[in-house]
């Protein structure tokens, strides 16, 4: 038996590697591991005040900290049966939708497009003075715009806090965000075409793993209340154990999800065969799960529509209106449903009677997605011999799904 | 003039540090001509040569034997060793977790867990000096810039050590601490945010780790006046400032 290694992986988000076996000369194995050190949220949490809560989950991961801070408040809202303020469930969408904008373009032009044009890095791309670059980088500078303006930080945004939001955004930038919205949606038909364009990306068999999302309502937002697994069904948020269940590996420091048995898919692919997106998967694109990347393009072109039209709903509205209902702090459990850029988020906790969290259970869209990736290396890479080749389809793979490594052991459940 | 020779490296953390590097979209061709980044493993596929280099950045904890491992073989190859954002600096959320670390790791894992060889989070300076060290969770993307464009010029640095409050002051903002009657930790966090927070009527949570000679005794007093429990103001001042500071509470 021969084994090859790709450690570390490079341009994900954390430390991984993949782990390949071969037998005389046929792939028998794959295994992701997910090796970074462990943080430990879900052990340090219990005990702590749930008000602390959204400040510390969002460290669990820079790219997604606005949709981790977002769930938690969720979470805590269920629990104490708070009623958001519709402005604010703007504001807060309005976070989220540039989170995805930031996380999708970083993805797509800084991990991704350097193996379509096989240099080391985006910034090989900006020596050779490439258009697509410049601009792409230029679009993840207006989704970190978006976060900013409407979480008053970038990384770590601190406009969410159980009720509502602590400040509405200043006026002039939601209306300079609105005309740059515009002028995105012009622009971004071409700039993203070359990610539609199947050739570009290596052959590969169909996309492993059961669609899981949160369930589509009337209008498209990136949090719900509601979970969907293709083909299985539709539950409530607090039922999420019904249809994920997780089991600990000894060779990675996450934790995998199956659902009767079998790998589940979180991300921009999986959103658009739940329908959670108006926008179909692209028959002529990309084929397997590198169809993900041409959905996440997708998925920028409604972002930057959305991003206006809540702009200008934020700017029609009276500006003395409440941006948060009072929280009385009491006991219960509550869980929160966010579609962050790579996929399903869960946040779960329990508090108790001093108001202090009795338990929490975070899982994360790169962990939901593990055995969907090993299944796909081994689907993609059966039929080919050639190592080398073996090495960089492989990692095209773990790429295409977007994981962010640290996202999925800094939590670990109790 | 030579390129600097820059290599990343993240211990045990979340990535702000080095995304706020990264959100420098506008700087990052300019930075392209300047800094040769021999290894960024979120940003380049590029192989480390193993040469030495003129500056290393690290962010995150110490928390693992290996990490210790790959800390002296940077400080060995480094003639600037730079500490980024609170968790390298303090252990910062990270080490929140430091309560009990066997158990924690069995009560995650299960059995298997016991084998994981992990220790609770450090900060760097425990083990190596350091040349430099910037404050914040995460720090401010123009401040990673300046760190390393006074580094081309060939020297480290000065970094603002004083409080949060002065550049309040300097941008005319009303005091949320007297008059909105906030927990603003604004007078013993270390300035260089602009006041980012407060600038937004947000009171500010510290991130930044302690200012020179903050007076915490008295900033833990004017929060006692607000109504808050000790235990609640131990807890918000030492959130980022590690476990380390338990001690210097009053
Ligand atoms: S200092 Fe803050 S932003 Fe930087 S790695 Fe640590 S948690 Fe993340
Ligand atoms: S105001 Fe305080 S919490 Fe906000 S960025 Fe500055 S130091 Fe950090």
């Amino acid at each position: 038996m021969k084994r090859l290694c790709l450690d570390p992986l490079t341009r994900v988000e954390g430390h991984g590697r993949v782990e390949l076996e071969l037998e005389n000369g046929r792939l028998s194995a794959a295994r992701v591991a997910l090796t970074e050190s462990p943080r430990f949220f879900e052990g340090f949490l219990p005990g702590r005040p749930a008000l602390e809560v959204p400040s510390l989950v969002c460290r669990i991961c820079a790219i997604c900290s606005g949709a981790h801070r977002v769930a938690a408040v969720r979470a805590l809202e269920q629990a104490w049966q708070v009623q958001v303020p519709p402005v604010a469930a703007r504001i807060r969408e309005l976070l989220l939708l540039g989170g995805l904008i930031e996380s999708h373009a970083l993805h797509l032009f800084c991990l991704i497009l350097p193996d379509l044009h096989a240099v080391d890095s985006i910034l090989a791309l900006l020596r050779q003075d490439q258009r697509i670059a410049r601009r792409g980088l230029a679009l993840k500078a207006f989704g970190n715009q978006v976060q900013e303006l409407a979480g008053g930080r970038v990384i770590h945004p601190v406009n969410v806090e159980p009720g509502g939001v602590l400040f509405f955004p200043d006026p002039a930038a939601l209306a300079r965000l609105a005309e740059a919205a515009a002028r995105w949606q012009d622009e971004l038909p071409e700039l993203l075409a070359v990610f539609g364009e199947a050739w570009r990306f290596p052959a590969a068999a169909a996309p492993v793993g059961r669609s899981l999302s949160i369930a589509p309502s009337d209008i498209p937002r990136l949090s719900g209340e509601r979970l969907r697994v293709a083909g299985v069904g539709d539950v409530d948020a607090a039922h999420y154990g019904r249809l994920i269940q997780e089991q600990t590996l000894s060779h990675s420091h996450a934790r995998r999800s199956l659902c009767q048995g079998e790998p589940l898919l979180a991300g921009a692919l999986a959103r658009a065969r739940n329908g959670l997106h108006p926008s179909e998967p692209d028959a002529a694109g990309p084929t397997g799960i590198h169809g993900n990347n041409g959905c996440q393009a997708r998925e920028l072109v409604h972002a930057l529509a959305q991003v206006r039209t809540l702009a200008e709903e934020l700017l029609a509205e009276p500006r003395d209106i409440p941006l948060r209902a009072a929280v009385r702090v009491a006991p219960g459990s509550g869980t929160g449903l966010v579609e962050a850029p790579r996929g399903l988020l869960i946040h779960h906790y329990g508090v108790d009677d001093l108001g202090r969290i009795a338990a929490a259970d975070i899982l994360t869209p790169t962990a939901i997605n593990q055995a969907a990736m090993e299944a796909q290396l081994l689907a993609d890479l059966a039929e080919i011999e050639d190592e080398v080749a073996l090495s960089s389809v492989a990692e095209r793979i773990v790429r295409a799904y977007d994981p962010c490594i640290s996202c999925a052991v800094h939590v670990l459940r109790k | 003039m030579a390129k600097l020779r820059v290599l990343y490296e993240r211990l045990t953390s979340c990535c702000g540090c080095q995304l706020s590097l990264l959100n420098c979209e506008e700087e990052l061709t300019a930075l392209a001509e300047g800094v040769e980044l021999v290894a960024f493993p979120m940003a380049s596929s590029r192989p480390d040569d193993g040469r030495a280099l003129d500056v290393v950045l690290i962010e995150g904890s110490v928390s693992a034997p290996e990490e210790i491992r790959r800390l002296m073989v940077l400080r060995r190859r480094a003639t600037w060793l730079v500490a980024v954002g609170a968790c390298a600096l303090s252990g910062g959320i990270n080490a929140l977790g430091s309560v009990d670390r066997g158990t924690l790791c069995t009560r995650v894992y299960g059995e298997q867990g016991s084998c994981l060889e992990v220790f609770p989070p450090q900060p760097l300076r425990r083990f190596v000096t350091l040349d430099l060290q910037v404050p914040g969770c995460p720090p401010e993307g123009g401040e990673l810039l300046g760190v390393l464009g006074a580094l081309l010029r060939g020297g480290l640095p000065a970094l603002p050590d004083f409080a949060v409050c002065m550049e309040c002051r300097l941008r005319e903002n009303l005091c949320l601490l007297q008059e909105r009657r906030l927990p603003c930790l604004g007078p013993v966090t270390r300035a260089g945010c602009q006041a980012r927070c407060p600038s937004l009527g947000v009171a500010c949570e510290g991130c930044r780790g302690w200012a020179a000679e903050a007076n915490r005794g008295e900033a833990f007093r004017l929060l006692i006046d607000l109504g808050l429990g000790e235990g609640e103001i131990r807890r918000r001042m030492t959130r980022f400032a590690g476990g380390d500071h338990e001690t210097v509470m009053p």
